[in-house]
C-alpha cells in the first residue's frame, strides 16, 4: 500500500524543518527553558480541568440520559444549598465549555464512533434504550412517535458525551503524572515532554470506548463492548481533528453572514481551531475558549503563575497569557499525536518507509501553513 | 397598594436601568476570579420584576382607568420640559409586550450565549434596550420619547457591536447607529420646532395646539416630514432602512427583540405623533408612499435572501411598511393591531432561528435541512410562528390584516392590493425557507443536530403556546370583530393570497447547491433582490461619497488655503520658522517674555497718551 | 476678597513651586499643584453656597483703586455668567495637574505655569473692568505659549508660534476695541458697565464691535481664525490640550456674551443673522473637516471649532434661553472636550499613536483598553448629544432657544449635530472595534501585541469627569439654577420686547417662520 503513495517530491515542503524535527523525535515547538516551564504548567492546570470535564461529562451521559430538564447537570449528583449559591456566584467550573467540545466533535463526526451512530446496529439498541426511558412518559412517546429521530439524536449526543469523557480521563491522567515528573525533575526538555504524551498516548491506544445507561435497574449497552471502538482511532483523532485543526467560526471573530461568505461551506476546509487561534481576542466577546482559560487559571502551578505576573500587563492579561502557554502545549501534544501516528517507525532506513512517513507528514503541514506555528517559534510572549 | 403600584410605575423601566449598574462589576472586569454569571441572574430578575409590575399596574388600569405621572424635569426660561407617562390600558399593553418579550429573549439568550464570556455586558445591555422601551411606550411627552428613541439608537448600536472585534460588526454597528441617526436629528428638528411653536412638549398640549396651528402649508408640511423622519429609520422604512440587515451580525436574543419590539416603539411613537403629522396630507401621504414601497420592496428582498435572520428581517421591515400605511391612513387601531400580533410571531420565529444557528453553526439557508425531526420544538416554533405570521389561519397576524384590509375595503382598494401582496409574499418566503431548513435530505452542516437545550427550549415553547394564544386573549380584550362584523369577501381574499403563498413556495424549485439561478434575466432579478436593489451601493455612491468630498475638501481647503495663506503672508514662517527655533530650547523664555510684556505695556503706554 | 482669592491660591502655589528655595522631587511640586488646584475648586464650591441664585447681578463685587489715571480698577464681580466657568475652569485645571506626569521634565516651571494659566483665567472670568480683563485675557497668553513650545511635540515650535501670534492679534483687537469704547463714549474709566454704548453712533458701534468679533473670533476659534487651534492641539501635551480646549477656548465665547453682545445690543442685533450665518459656516466646516481627519486629536480639535459655533448661534439668537444655552454649550463642551482629550492621551500614552489609519480594536479586554474605550465611547455619544448627557440638553436649549430668531440657521447647525456623531463613530470604530493592532497589518510573523498597563490613576480623571457629564445630564438644573436669574437681567433692551411675549404671541410669531426657512 505505501507502494502506491508518491515519491517526496523534488521540491522541499515549506514546513520541512519541522518534518525533519518531528522524525527525530522533537517537537513543533522549540526548546527553551521558559517554554517548557510554560508548556508543563499548563498542562498541569490543563489536566486539572479535564479531569473536572471528563468526570462531568460521564456523569451527564450516564445519570442524565435524555432529561429534558437537567437543571443540576454540573453538579455531579451533589445537589447542596451551599454547593447552588457557588453554582450562581459562577464559582465553579465552565462545564459548557466541555459540552461545547462535546458538540463540535459531534457536529464534525469522523473516526469509528460516528459511523457506528449512523448504523442501524445503534438505531436499535438507541430504540430499545429509549422505549425503556419514555414507558411512562406519554407525551414524549406521542412525541417520539411524531418526530421519530428527535431522541435518537440526543443519545447521539450522549454517546459523544460518553466518549469524550473517557477520551479526556487519559487525557487528564497523561497531563497531570507528566506534572508530577517534571516535578521530580525527570522532564528536562520539550522532546521529552513529547515523547512523554507520545508513550501515554501509544499505551492508551487500544482503550476500548463503550457506553451503556442504567433505566429503573436494567443496563442498556449504546456502545458495546463487542463493537471494537478504542482509544486513538475513535476518540483521539477525531478529537484532534475537530478542536484543534477545525473548530467553529467564533461569533467574536467570524461573520456568520451568509452573503459574506466568510465560513467556508465544506467542514473540512475549517480552520478555527487550538492550533489556529488568535490569542489576542481571549477574555473578550464570543471566544468560547476564555472558559477553559478561565478554568485553568484556577489551576495554574504557582511557577506558572509568578512567571504570568512578570509579564508586562500582570494579571490583567492572564486569558491572552494562558491561551499562548496552551497554544505552545497544543502544538508539543499534536506533535506527539503525529509521532504517534506515524505510519513506520521513525528510525527507520527503508526509503520507502522513509518516503511514507514523509509523504503523512507533509500532508498534516500542509494544513499547518496557515497555523500559528510560526508564531510559536518566537522567544517573545 | 394597587394605587401605590401605579404611582410608583415610573419604576418600571428603572429596574431595567438598576439592573444594568448592578452587572458593572462584573461588566468592567471588576470580579475577576468568579464567572459573570450573577449580573445576568439579576438582570432577569430585574426584568420579571418590571414585567410583574407592569401587569399588576395594567390590571389597575382596566379598571380605574388612565393615569397620568408628572414629573417636570428642566425648566428655564420659557422652556419647561417634563418626563411625563401616560399609564392607559394600551400603552402598559404594549409595556407588558416589551417586558414579557424581553423576558424570554433573557432566558433565551441564557442558553445562546451560555459560551460568552462577556455576557455581563450583554445583559445589562438588554436591561438598557428594556429599559429605554418601557420608557418610550410610557412617554407622553415628545421631549421624554425622542430622548428614550436616541437610547434606543445608542444601545442598539451598542448591542449589535456587541462582538466588536468581528469585522463585519465594525461597520454594521457604525451603520445601524448612522442611518438611525439621520432620521433622529430630522426628528429633533421637529421636536425643537413644536417646541418653539407650541412651547409645551406634552402630547396633550400638541394635540391641543393641532386644532389651531396657524402654521402655513409648508411649514407644516416640513414639520410633518421631519416629525416621520425618525420613526422612518427607526422602523427600517425605504431609504433608512440598510441598518436593520446589517444589524443581524448583532446576537440573536438582541435580534429577537430587535425585530419585534424595538422597530414597534418606533411606530409607537410615530402613531403618537400622527395627529401632528396629519396637519401635512403631504406628509401623510409620504407615510403611505414609504410604507408601500417598504412593504413590496423588502418582501421581495427576503424571498431573495439566503441567510436566515436576514430574510427575516427584511419581512419586519415590510410589516413596518403596513403599519405606515395604517398611520398614513390615519387608522391607528390597524397599526396597534399589526405591531401587537406582529411581535409576537416575529420574536417566535427569531427563536427558532436562533436555535438553528446555534445547532448547526452556520446562517445558510442553502447549507441546511432536514432538520425537522431532530428538532421538535425549533419545528414547532417555526410552523407556529408562520402561521402567527400570515394571514392564512385565524392566528396573530391574520387578525391585523383582517382589520387593515377590511378598513382600507371602501377607500382605498389599492392599498388592499398592498396588503394582500404583502400576505403572498410572506407565505411564500417562510414556505421556502421551512423547505430549505427543515425539509429535504440532511446536509454536512445539518447532520447531527440535536435540539436545544432546555434554557433555549423553554422560552421557545412558551411563546409557540402564547402565540397560539393570542387570538383568545385579542377576543378576551374585545380587540377581535364581532363575527356579524366580519367582511367575508375580505377574509376570503386574505386567505386566498395566504394559500396561494404557501402553495406556491412550497411548489418552487429550490436548489441548494446553486443558489443562483443558471438563467441571465432570472439571475439579474435574484441578484437585484439578494442585494437589496444594491441600496448599499446607492448609499456609497451618492451620501457616502458627497459627506466623503466635502469632507476632503474642507481638509484640504484648510491646509492649504485658509492655512497656506496665513502662512504665506510669512507672519509665521518669519517669526516661527527661524529665528523663535531656539525659544525650544527653554533659554529664550525670558526673552520672549520680555518681548510680550514691553508689547502689551507698550500698548498701555501708547493709550496713556490718548488720555 | 473672597473672589481674589480664586486668582490668589493658584497664584500662591505658583509662587511656591517656581520659588521655594529648597531642592523638591517632581511628585510634591505636582501635589502642592494640585493642592492650589483643589482648594480653588473647593473654594468655588464654597462661593457657589454663598452664591443668590435670585439676584439677577454682580455678586461679592469688590473694587480696588489701581491705576485711576488709566481708569484701571481692579474690580471684581461674580454672576451666572461666570460661575458655571469659574467651575469648569477650577475643575479642568485640577484634572490637568492630575493627569500630568510625576515624571516631566522640569516641573516646578512647568507646574506653575499651569497654575497661572489657571490664575488668569479665573481673573478674566472675574474681572469687571475692561483693561483688568484684558490684562488676565493676556496673562493666560504667555504660560500656554511656554508650555506647548517647551513641553510640546515634534513641530511645537511652530505650533507655539502660531498661538502666540493668533492670539497676540486678538489681544491687540480686543485692546483696541476696549479703547475706542472708551474713548467714543467719552467714558472716565474703563470699569464694566452694559451702557458703555448707548452714546454710540451704530457706526461707531459696529466698528468696535467688528474688532471685538475678530478679536474673540480668533480666540473661540470661528472660522477662518481657527487654523493655530489644530496645530496647538496637535503639538501640547494632554493636560494642555485639556486645559486649552476646556477652559481657554471658553474665553472667546464668555467675552463675546458679556462684551460684543451686552456692550453693543444695538450693532449686535443688527449683526445678528450674519453672526448666525457665521456660526452655521463654522459648525458646518469645523465637523466636515473633522471627518477627514486621521489623526484622532486633530479630530478632537475641529469637533471643538463646531461645537462652539453653537455658542455663536446662540449668542446671535439672543433670547433669554439661547444665552443660557451659551452658559451650558460652554460648561459642557469643556467638561466633553476634556474628557475626550483625556482620553486620547491615554490612548497616545499607551500605543505611542493616534493614527486612525492603524489603531485598531482597542476595546480588547485584557491587551487593549477596554475602560478608556468604554469612556470614550461615552464621550463621543455626549459629544454628538445623546440624551443623558450632558451634551444633550445644553445642545437642545441652544436650538431651542434659537430657534424662533433664525430657523434656518439652527437648522443647518444641528446637522453638525448628525455630522458630529458621523466622525466620533469613524473614531471609536475604527480605533476601539475590530482586532486589537497600532501598527499596518504585515507578513511578518510578530509575537502577540501587548500594551503596557493602564493604572487606575490614568482612568481617574476621565472618570471623575464622565460621571460629572451624566451627573449634569440627568438633572441639569445643577447646571442651569446659577445662570437663569442672571441672564433674564442680561437682556439687551431690545429684544427684551419680543422676548416678553407670552405663549400666544409666540404662535403669531411663528406664523413668519416658513419664510424665514
Amino acid at each position: 500500500m505505501t507502494n502506491t503513495l508518491p515519491k517526496p517530491q523534488s521540491s522541499v515542503h515549506p514546513l520541512q524543518s519541522f518534518i525533519d524535527r518531528l522524525l527525530r523525535g522533537e517537537a513543533m515547538l522549540p526548546h527553551s527553558p521558559t517554554n517548557l516551564l510554560e508548556v508543563v504548567g499548563i498542562l498541569k492546570s490543563y489536566g486539572m480541568v479535564l479531569d473536572a470535564y471528563s468526570k462531568n461529562l460521564i456523569y451527564i451521559a450516564e445519570e442524565q440520559f435524555l432529561v429534558l430538564f437537567p437543571f443540576f447537570k454540573y453538579f455531579n449528583g451533589e445537589v447542596s444549598f451551599a454547593k447552588l449559591l457557588k453554582h450562581w456566584n459562577h464559582d465553579r467550573i465552565n462545564y459548557e465549555y466541555a459540552e461545547y467540545c462535546m458538540r463540535t466533535m459531534l457536529w464534525h463526526g469522523g473516526g469509528g464512533l460516528d459511523a457506528y451512530l449512523d448504523s442501524p446496529e445503534f438505531k436499535a439498541a438507541c430504540e430499545v434504550a429509549v422505549q425503556a426511558k419514555i414507558k411512562t412518559n406519554l407525551p414524549l412517546r406521542a412525541l417520539h412517535r411524531l418526530f421519530p429521530e428527535f431522541l435518537p439524536e440526543q443519545v447521539r449526543q450522549s454517546a459523544y458525551y460518553s466518549g469524550l469523557g473517557q477520551f479526556w480521563t487519559v487525557m487528564a491522567e497523561i497531563f497531570l503524572t507528566l506534572s508530577d515528573r517534571y516535578d521530580n525533575g525527570e522532564i528536562p526538555d520539550i522532546p521529552a515532554v513529547v515523547k512523554y504524551i507520545k508513550d501515554g498516548l501509544v499505551a492508551a491506544a487500544n482503550v476500548p470506548i463503550t457506553y451503556s445507561v442504567t433505566i429503573s435497574g436494567q443496563k442498556f449497552d449504546i456502545i458495546p463492548d463487542s463493537l471494537g471502538l478504542t482509544f486513538l482511532p475513535d476518540t483521539a483523532i477525531p478529537y484532534v481533528e475537530a478542536v484543534f485543526f477545525r473548530g467553529t467560526p467564533f461569533w467574536g471573530t467570524v461573520s456568520y453572514n451568509a452573503q459574506a461568505q466568510q465560513i467556508s461551506p465544506d467542514q473540512s476546509r475549517f480552520t478555527y481551531g487550538a492550533l489556529y487561534a488568535d490569542p489576542l481576542p481571549t477574555g473578550g466577546v464570543g471566544i468560547p475558549p476564555t472558559l477553559l482559560m478561565q478554568d485553568m487559571r484556577h489551576f495554574l502551578p504557582d511557577y506558572l503563575h509568578d512567571y504570568y505576573r512578570q509579564g508586562l500587563r500582570g494579571e490583567d492579561d492572564l486569558h491572552v497569557q494562558i491561551t499562548q502557554s496552551f497554544q505552545k502545549s497544543m502544538f508539543c501534544v499534536t506533535s506527539a499525536a503525529l509521532q504517534g501516528l506515524l505510519p513506520h517507525s521513525a528510525e527507520t532506513t527503508v526509503p520507502d518507509e522513509q518516503a511514507a512517513n514523509q509523504a503523512f507528514l507533509a500532508s498534516w503541514m500542509d494544513r499547518l501553513m496557515t497555523s500559528r506555528i510560526h508564531v510559536v517559534q518566537l522567544s517573545d510572549r | 397598594m394597587t394605587q401605590f403600584l401605579i404611582e410608583t410605575s415610573w419604576l418600571i423601566p428603572v429596574y431595567g436601568l438598576a439592573g444594568v449598574i448592578a452587572t458593572l462589576p462584573w461588566s468592567t472586569g471588576w470580579v475577576r476570579r468568579t464567572g459573570p454569571r450573577p449580573a445576568v441572574y439579576i438582570n432577569i430578575l430585574m426584568t420579571a420584576i418590571a414585567f410583574i409590575h407592569g401587569s399588576l399596574v395594567f390590571r389597575g388600569i382596566w379598571n380605574s382607568g388612565s393615569q397620568e405621572l408628572t414629573l417636570t424635569w428642566f425648566q428655564a426660561a420659557d422652556l419647561r420640559l417634563s418626563l411625563a407617562l401616560d399609564l392607559s390600558v394600551v400603552n402598559l399593553g404594549a409595556l407588558e409586550l416589551i417586558t414579557g418579550l424581553s423576558l424570554l429573549a433573557q432566558l433565551f439568550a441564557l442558553g445562546y450565549l451560555e459560551k460568552d464570556w462577556a455576557l455581563a455586558r450583554f445583559f445589562a445591555l438588554m436591561g438598557f434596550f428594556e429599559a429605554a422601551m418601557g420608557g418610550v411606550v410610557m412617554s407622553s411627552s415628545l421631549f421624554l420619547a425622542y430622548s428614550l428613541l436616541e437610547m434606543l439608537t445608542l444601545s442598539t448600536y451598542l448591542l449589535v457591536g456587541f462582538w466588536y472585534a468581528q469585522p463585519l460588526v465594525v461597520t454594521a454597528a457604525r451603520d445601524a447607529f448612522l442611518t438611525k441617526r439621520i432620521g433622529d436629528v430630522l426628528l429633533l428638528m421637529g421636536v425643537v420646532a413644536l417646541s418653539a411653536l407650541v412651547g409645551s412638549l406634552e402630547f396633550n398640549d400638541l394635540y391641543e395646539w393641532v386644532k389651531d396651528p396657524q402654521l402655513s402649508p409648508w411649514a407644516a408640511t416640513l414639520l410633518g416630514l421631519a416629525l416621520i423622519a425618525g420613526p422612518t429609520g427607526k422602523c427600517a422604512q425605504f431609504p433608512l432602512h440598510l441598518w436593520l440587515d446589517e444589524a443581524m451580525e448583532g446576537p440573536n436574543p438582541a435580534s429577537i427583540l430587535r425585530n419585534s419590539v424595538v422597530v414597534t416603539c418606533g411606530a409607537y411613537v410615530l402613531i403618537r405623533l400622527q395627529p401632528i403629522v396629519a396637519l401635512s396630507p403631504v406628509a401623510l401621504s409620504t407615510l403611505v408612499v414609504i410604507g408601500t414601497i417598504t412593504a413590496i420592496g423588502a418582501s421581495l428582498v427576503a424571498i431573495a435572501q439566503i441567510d436566515i435572520k436576514r430574510t427575516f428581517s427584511y419581512s419586519t421591515s415590510a410589516y413596518l411598511g403596513l403599519v405606515f400605511i395604517a398611520v398614513g391612513i390615519e387608522w391607528p387601531g390597524v397599526a396597534l393591531m399589526i405591531l401587537l400580533t406582529h411581535a409576537i410571531a416575529k420574536a417566535l420565529l427569531f427563536m427558532s432561528a436562533g436555535s438553528v444557528i446555534l445547532t448547526t453553526n452556520s446562517q445558510d439557508l442553502t447549507e441546511m435541512g432536514g432538520l425537522w425531526s431532530k428538532m421538535p420544538a425549533t419545528t414547532i416554533a417555526y410552523v407556529t410562528a408562520s402561521l402567527g405570521m400570515v394571514g392564512l389561519l385565524p392566528l396573530g397576524c391574520f387578525w391585523g390584516y383582517h382589520l387593515g384590509i377590511d378598513f382600507l375595503w371602501e377607500d382605498s382598494p389599492a392599498l388592499v392590493v398592498v396588503f394582500l401582496t404583502v400576505n403572498f409574499l410572506t407565505a411564500l418566503n417562510l414556505m421556502r425557507v421551512f423547505r430549505l431548513i427543515f425539509l429535504g435530505a440532511a446536509q454536512p452542516k445539518t447532520r447531527r443536530a440535536p435540539e436545544v437545550a432546555w434554557p433555549m427550549a423553554v422560552p421557545m415553547v412558551f411563546l409557540t403556546v402564547f402565540t397560539l394564544l393570542v387570538p383568545l386573549i385579542l377576543n378576551r380584550l374585545y380587540l377581535l370583530p364581532p363575527w356579524e362584523y366580519v367582511n367575508i369577501p375580505a377574509l376570503m381574499l386574505l386567505v386566498t393570497s395566504g394559500l396561494a403563498g404557501v402553495v406556491l413556495g412550497a411548489l418552487i424549485p429550490i436548489s441548494k447547491t446553486l443558489a443562483r439561478s443558471l438563467q441571465r434575466p432570472v439571475r439579474i432579478v435574484q441578484d437585484l433582490l439578494a442585494y437589496d436593489f444594491y441600496t448599499e451601493r446607492l448609499y456609497r455612491y451618492t451620501v457616502v461619497w458627497l459627506v466623503e468630498r466635502i469632507s476632503w475638501a474642507s481638509s484640504w481647503f484648510d491646509r492649504y488655503v485658509v492655512d497656506g495663506l496665513v502662512n504665506t503672508v510669512g507672519l509665521v514662517s518669519l517669526l516661527g520658522g527661524e529665528s523663535l527655533k531656539y525659544s525650544i530650547s527653554g533659554r529664550s523664555q525670558g526673552y520672549l517674555l520680555t518681548i510680550v510684556v514691553g508689547v502689551s505695556l507698550l500698548g498701555l503706554l501708547m493709550t496713556w497718551t490718548m488720555w | 476678597m473672597m473672589l481674589s482669592a480664586l486668582i490668589l491660591i493658584p497664584l500662591a502655589g505658583a509662587i511656591v513651586t517656581s520659588l521655594w528655595p529648597q531642592e523638591w522631587p517632581a511628585d510634591r511640586i505636582r501635589k502642592i499643584a494640585l493642592a492650589a488646584q483643589g482648594i480653588s475648586l473647593i473654594w468655588v464650591g464654597w462661593l457657589a453656597t454663598q452664591y443668590n441664585i435670585t439676584l439677577p447681578g454682580m455678586q461679592f463685587v469688590s473694587s480696588l483703586a489701581w491705576i485711576e489715571s488709566l481708569g484701571l480698577t481692579y474690580r471684581l464681580g461674580l454672576d451666572g455668567l461666570s460661575l458655571p466657568l469659574l467651575f469648569v475652569n477650577s475643575l479642568l485645571g485640577a484634572i490637568a495637574v492630575y493627569s500630568s506626569p510625576v515624571t516631566i521634565r522640569r516641573p516646578r516651571l512647568y507646574f506653575s505655569l499651569m497654575l497661572v494659566i489657571s490664575s488668569a483665567v479665573a481673573g478674566a472670568f472675574l474681572a469687571q473692568n475692561l483693561l483688568l480683563f484684558f490684562i488676565f485675557y493676556e496673562l493666560e497668553l504667555i504660560p500656554l505659549y511656554l508650555l506647548i513650545a517647551i513641553w510640546g511635540g515634534a513641530r511645537r515650535g511652530y505650533a507655539a508660534t502660531k498661538f502666540l501670534i493668533y492670539t497676540a492679534i486678538s489681544g491687540i483687537l480686543i485692546l483696541g476695541g476696549f479703547l475706542g469704547l472708551v474713548w467714543l463714549s467719552g467714558a472716565s474709566t474703563f470699569d464694566y458697565d452694559p451702557g458703555f454704548a448707548q452714546t454710540l453712533t451704530l457706526v461707531e458701534q459696529s466698528v468696535l464691535l467688528v474688532a471685538l468679533l475678530i478679536g474673540f473670533g480668533i480666540k473661540i476659534p470661528l472660522f477662518p481664525f481657527h487654523t493655530w487651534l489644530p496645530d496647538a492641539h496637535v503639538e501640547a501635551s494632554t493636560p494642555i490640550s485639556v486645559l486649552l480646549a476646556g477652559v481657554l477656548l471658553k474665553l472667546g465665547t464668555y467675552g463675546l456674551v458679556r462684551f460684543g453682545l451686552q456692550l453693543f445690543p444695538a450693532a449686535w442685533s443688527e449683526f445678528a443673522p450674519w453672526l448666525a450665518g457665521w456660526a452655521v459656516v463654522s459648525v458646518l466646516y469645523g465637523s466636515f473637516a473633522a471627518i477627514a481627519q486621521r489623526d484622532m486629536k486633530k479630530m478632537v480639535a475641529y469637533s471643538s471649532i463646531g461645537h462652539m459655533g453653537y455658542v455663536l448661534l446662540a449668542t446671535a439668537a439672543d433670547t433669554p434661553l439661547s444665552i443660557l444655552g451659551t452658559v451650558m454649550q460652554m460648561v459642557s463642551h469643556g467638561l466633553i472636550s476634556g474628557l475626550l482629550f483625556l482620553l486620547v492621551g491615554v490612548v497616545y500614552a499607551k500605543t505611542g499613536t493616534r493614527d486612525l489609519t492603524v489603531l485598531r480594536g482597542l476595546l480588547n479586554p485584557e491587551r487593549g483598553l477596554p475602560i478608556v474605550g468604554s469612556l470614550m465611547i461615552l464621550g463621543v455619544m455626549a459629544s454628538a448629544g445623546i440624551p443623558g448627557m450632558v451634551g444633550f440638553i445644553s445642545e437642545f436649549v441652544v436650538f431651542r432657544g434659537s430657534f424662533l430668531a433664525f430657523p434656518a440657521q439652527t437648522l443647518l447647525c444641528m446637522i453638525g449635530s448628525g455630522l458630529t456623531a458621523v466622525y466620533f463613530l469613524l473614531l471609536v470604530n475604527r480605533a476601539f472595534f475590530g482586532r486589537l493592532a497600532i501598527r499596518p497589518p504585515s507578513d511578518a510573523v510578530e509575537p502577540d501585541l501587548n500594551l503596557p498597563r493602564v493604572s487606575w490613576s490614568d482612568r481617574v480623571p476621565a472618570v471623575v469627569l464622565a460621571i460629572v457629564i451624566v451627573a449634569l445630564g440627568l438633572q441639569p438644573v445643577w447646571l442651569s439654577r446659577w445662570s437663569e436669574a442672571t441672564i433674564v437681567a442680561l437682556r439687551s433692551p431690545i429684544v427684551e420686547l419680543a422676548e416678553a411675549s407670552t405663549p400666544a404671541v409666540l404662535c403669531e410669531t411663528s406664523t413668519t417662520f416658513p419664510c424665514a426657512l
